[in-house]
């Protein structure tokens, strides 16, 4: 499973970085968030950044708002109570805590704009 | 009050500092680093046990004392009361946490079971150290079945 999803995230890693800097360039005042969320015809990406550097993705349908506050959550409560508290999670590494994998999979079952029929 | 989160990270880098040299030391060095985390654990609990006692001449007996260890320790230290203890009325107690605040990020369930022992050290060595300055020798092991719960048992050592 791990080798499939490594091209990817390197292909995702560079983009979003290309696209971080070319919104800062664009903009025409001082930004408050930066780059948000890109959409296409088919789906939404949404983008959330903390001050130390670590980046919280979601895909999500078209219909799908602003979602910040859930990435935020995702972040707060789930990465930073259950991997950076975790002492057998070391920082930097891919997260191998069962916890975590579960808990975040319940988290955005439950969420209002998730619909088990996308599975 | 100080931020719980500092004595829990403070602890999380006590254990890898002792485990950063050699990762696998075998055996006998891992028996070095656990004995050093107990022997900490003992200092702490000593002090603890010497400032936290609100009433003096509270303890008439053993259970009084055990009682204060699952309630007013666990509360200062871990800022929950351990949620049973049992015992044998022949020295020997069994205090079990199932919420253990060291273990709750670490997993639900049977991943790291391996790895528990090395975060409970520091904690026999509390109660153990606890249980010395108010007149107890002891001998405490901890034992855990699945995270986040885990159980300590205490034997009392007669004189």
């Amino acid at each position: 499973m791990e080798c499939v999803y490594t091209t990817e995230f390197k292909l995702m890693y560079g983009m979003l970085f290309s696209i971080r800097s070319f919104v800062s360039k664009m903009s025409p005042l001082d930004m408050k968030d930066g780059f948000l969320a890109f959409q296409t015809s088919r789906y939404k990406l949404h983008y959330y950044e903390t001050p130390t550097g670590i980046k919280v993705v979601m895909n999500t349908d078209l219909g799908v708002g602003p979602i910040r506050d859930v990435l935020h959550h995702i972040y707060s409560a789930l990465y930073v109570e259950l991997v950076v508290k975790n002492p057998l999670c070391p920082l930097g590494q891919t997260v191998q805590s069962e916890l975590f994998r579960s808990r975040l999979d319940s988290y955005v079952r439950s969420l209002s704009f998730f619909s088990a029929r996308a599975g | 009050m100080a931020d719980t989160v500092l004595f829990e990270f403070l602890h999380t880098e006590m254990v890898a500092e002792l485990w950063a040299p050699d990762p696998d030391p075998g055996p006998g060095g891992q028996k070095t680093s656990l004995t050093v985390l107990e022997s900490m654990g003992f200092r702490v609990g000593q002090t603890l046990g010497e400032r936290l006692p609100q009433e003096t001449l509270g303890f008439r007996e053993e259970l009084d004392v055990l009682r204060f260890l699952c309630k007013d320790l666990w509360v200062a230290v871990f800022h929950k009361q351990m949620d049973s203890l049992r015992t044998n009325h022949q020295g020997t107690y069994v205090l079990q946490d199932n919420s253990f605040r060291l273990l709750i990020p670490m997993a639900s369930g049977l991943q790291y079971v391996e790895e528990a022992p090395k975060f409970l050290a520091f904690t026999c060595g509390l109660l153990c150290g606890t249980l010395h300055t108010l007149g107890f020798q002891s001998l405490v092991t901890a034992f855990v079945t699945a995270l986040p719960a885990c159980k300590f048992q205490v034997v009392i050592q007669k004189p």
